[in-house]
C-alpha cells in the first residue's frame, strides 16, 4: 500500500495556498507536480555536471553522458524495452509527428488506411490526418458507445470527406480490412479515462491486416500503470515525461528496433551522424540517429528521477491508489448526479477506466464551473481538453475534468464535491 | 470570485440584444478554439457607424456578459472608436479585471465584432 501523506511531503508545491485555500490539484491529466527528487536532480546536475553530452573527452562531458544514457537505461528498464529503443524527444506530440514524418511518409501509400479511435487526442489524430491528406490515403475512426468506450463490434457506418480527405467512422469491426497499415490509438483516453483494451484490438487488427504497425500513444497510461512493451504487442509507444513527474520538455519514442532501423531520420544535424562529407553523410545508430542536436539533458537526468521515484512506489500500487480514488469520486459523483446537479460522463467501471472525469454542473459553463471551484483552490481543467470531436459528440461544446495522481486523497475528493455544489449557486 | 460581480450576472442570466437580427446588413462569426464557443453577431450599419449589434450563442458567463454589454456599447461606434476600445476596454467594462485564462472568452464578441470593418 501507499502511503499518500508521505508521498505528499515530497511534492513541495502541494503546501502553496492558492486564494489563501490549501492548492487541491486535479489536473494531474494535463501536467502533474514534480517530487523534491526531480527537482534536485535537475538542479545538481546544472550545479555540478553541466557540460554537453557525446565526443567530449573531459570529465564533465563524461559524466553528462553517462547521466543521460543512465536515464535512457532506467526507462528501458521501466517498460521491459531495449536501450537503444527509447528516443528521447520533447513531448508525446513531437514523438507522433516523428513517427508520421520518418514512418508515416515512407510507408503509408495511396489507398492504404489508417486507424485511429474517436478518444483521441488532437496530437494523435491531426499528424494522420494530414498524412492521409497528403497520400490519399484513408483515415478510419473508432466510433464510441454512450459510456465512451470503444465499439468493438459492427456499428452505423458514416463517411466524410474534406479538402481531399476522406474518413470513414464506424466499429473496429467495420474498419478492418488489409488496406491498413497502421493502428494509432490511445491506451487511456484524456478525457474520459477510458482505457482502452489494446490486447483485443491488437490481436483482432493483426490478424487480418497482414504487416500492419500498430502505435499506442501511452500519454495518459504510462504515468498511471504497468506498462511492459513485450506484453504491449505495439510497434511503437509514444509518452510525455512531464506527465508522469518528470520535468516539462521531455518525451520518449519507444519503437521496436528493427522498425527505427529501417526509418529515416526525422531531425538532421549533430550528433545524429556517422561520417559527413560536403556531399551527404552517414547515419549514427540507434538510439543517436533519432536525437539531432544538444538534447534537455537536465530534463532527460530529471525524468530519469522521476521513473525512479515511480518505480519505488510501484506502478501497480500508483493503479490502485488511483482505481480506489477513482471508485470512491464516481460514488460522489453519482450524489451529485442523482440529485440533477451534474452530468458524468465516461464508463461507469472503474476497471476499465484511468483516473479521469469529465463532468459538467448543470446549466453552468465548464470555464464557469473551473474559475469558480478555482476561489476555493481546487485545479480543473475545462475546454474541450484537445478532443474536439469527442467533446462535441457527447453534445455539448465543453466538460470540466478532473484527474488524478498518486498525491491526491478522498478528502480533497470530499472537499471537491463539497465545492461542486457551490458553483450553481453563483448564478442565483 | 471578483470575475462575477453582480452586473455581470444580470447580463449573463438577461442578455440585452439576444437573438436574430432580420435583414442585417453583416452577419459574423466568431469561435474560441479552447472551449468550443460560438458566437454569431448580426449588425446593421448606418454609413460607417454601427447603428445596431445583436447576436446569439451559447457561452460561459463571462463571454455572455460581455457580447451582451459591448451590444449596448457598440450602437454609434465607427472603426475608430471600436478600435480604440480595444481588448483592453472591454475588460473595463466588465469590471476592470479578468482572469488571464479568461481573456479570450471576455474578447470572443469583441474580436468577432472588429471583422465588421474588415475590407
Amino acid at each position: 500500500m501507499m502511503n499518500v501523506e508521505k508521498i505528499r511531503n515530497d511534492f513541495p508545491i502541494l503546501k502553496r495556498k492558492i486564494k489563501g485555500k490549501d492548492l487541491v490539484y486535479l489536473d494531474s491529466g494535463a501536467t502533474s507536480q514534480k517530487p523534491e527528487s526531480v527537482i534536485k536532480a535537475i538542479d545538481s546536475y546544472y550545479r555540478e555536471s553541466n557540460a554537453n553530452i557525446h565526443r567530449g573527452v573531459y570529465e564533465l562531458s563524461v559524466e553528462s553522458t553517462r547521466m543521460v544514457d543512465e536515464s535512457r537505461a532506467t526507462i528501458a528498464t521501466f517498460l521491459g524495452a531495449r536501450f537503444e529503443e527509447i528516443i528521447f524527444v520533447r513531448n508525446a506530440s513531437e514523438a507522433l509527428n516523428l513517427v508520421a514524418y520518418s514512418w508515416g511518409r515512407d510507408n503509408i501509400q495511396k489507398g492504404d488506411a489508417i486507424i485511429v479511435s474517436k478518444l483521441e487526442h488532437h496530437s494523435n489524430l491531426i499528424p494522420w490526418q494530414e498524412l492521409c491528406r497528403e497520400k490519399g490515403a484513408e483515415l478510419r475512426v473508432i466510433e464510441v458507445t454512450e459510456s465512451a468506450e470503444l465499439n468493438l463490434e459492427n456499428g452505423k457506418i458514416e463517411q466524410l470527406e474534406d479538402k481531399g480527405l476522406r474518413v470513414k467512422v464506424g466499429g473496429l469491426r467495420d474498419l478492418i480490412d488489409d488496406k491498413v497499415k497502421l493502428l494509432a490509438i490511445t491506451g487511456v483516453s484524456n478525457v474520459m479515462g477510458t482505457i482502452t483494451p489494446l490486447q483485443e484490438i491488437i490481436k483482432e487488427i493483426r490478424k487480418q491486416s497482414l504487416g500492419v504497425k500498430v502505435l499506442v500513444d501511452g500519454a495518459q497510461m504510462v504515468p498511471h500503470m504497468s506498462v511492459d512493451v513485450k506484453k504491449l504487442g505495439a510497434d511503437f509507444l509514444v509518452f510525455s515525461g512531464h506527465k508522469m513527474l518528470g520535468p516539462t520538455g521531455t518525451g520518449v519514442l519507444w519503437e521496436k528496433k528493427e522498425v527505427l532501423e529501417e526509418m529515416r531520420p526525422f531531425l538532421f544535424g549533430g550528433d545524429m551522424i556517422n561520417e559527413v562529407k560536403l556531399t551527404g553523410a552517414s547515419w549514427a545508430g540507434l538510439p543517436n540517429k533519432f536525437e539531432a542536436g544538444t538534447p534537455d539533458i537536465a530534463g532527460i537526468v530529471g525524468l530519469g528521477a522521476a521513473v525512479e521515484y515511480l518505480k519505488k512506489i510501484g506502478m501497480d500500487n500508483v493503479r490502485q491508489h488511483e482505481k480506489e480514488l477513482l471508485e470512491y469520486a464516481l460514488k460522489r459523483f453519482r450524489e451529485l448526479s442523482d440529485e440533477g446537479l451534474v452530468t458524468v460522463y465516461g464508463p461507469e467501471n472503474a476497471e476499465v477506466r484511468g483516473g479521469a472525469i469529465p463532468f459538467n454542473v448543470k446549466g453552468v459553463h465548464a470555464h464557469d464551473t473551473a474559475q469558480i471551484l478555482d476561489s476555493f483552490g481546487i485545479a480543473v481543467r475545462s475546454g474541450q481538453h484537445c478532443a474536439g470531436p469527442l467533446v462535441t459528440g457527447f453534445g455539448v461544446m465543453a466538460m470540466a475534468r478532473v484527474t488524478f495522481y498518486i498525491y491526491n486523497t478522498k478528502t480533497e475528493i470530499d472537499y471537491l464535491i463539497d465545492k461542486i455544489r457551490e458553483v450553481p449557486k453563483v448564478f442565483i | 470570485m471578483s470575475d462575477y460581480r453582480e452586473e455581470i450576472i444580470d447580463h449573463y442570466k438577461n442578455p440585452r440584444n439576444f437573438g436574430l437580427m432580420e435583414k442585417p446588413d453583416l452577419e459574423i462569426t466568431e469561435a474560441n478554439s479552447s472551449c468550443g464557443d460560438m458566437i454569431k453577431i448580426y449588425v446593421k450599419k448606418d454609413g460607417e457607424k454601427i447603428s445596431e449589434m445583436m447576436w446569439q450563442g451559447v457561452g460561459c458567463a463571462i463571454s455572455t456578459a460581455a457580447a451582451s454589454m459591448l451590444s449596448e456599447r457598440v450602437k454609434g461606434m465607427n472603426e475608430k472608436e471600436l478600435l480604440a476600445l480595444g481588448d483592453k476596454g472591454v475588460v473595463e467594462m466588465l469590471g476592470g479585471e479578468v482572469n488571464l485564462g479568461r481573456i479570450n472568452c471576455a474578447t470572443l464578441a469583441y474580436r468577432g465584432l472588429l471583422k465588421a470593418f474588415e475590407k
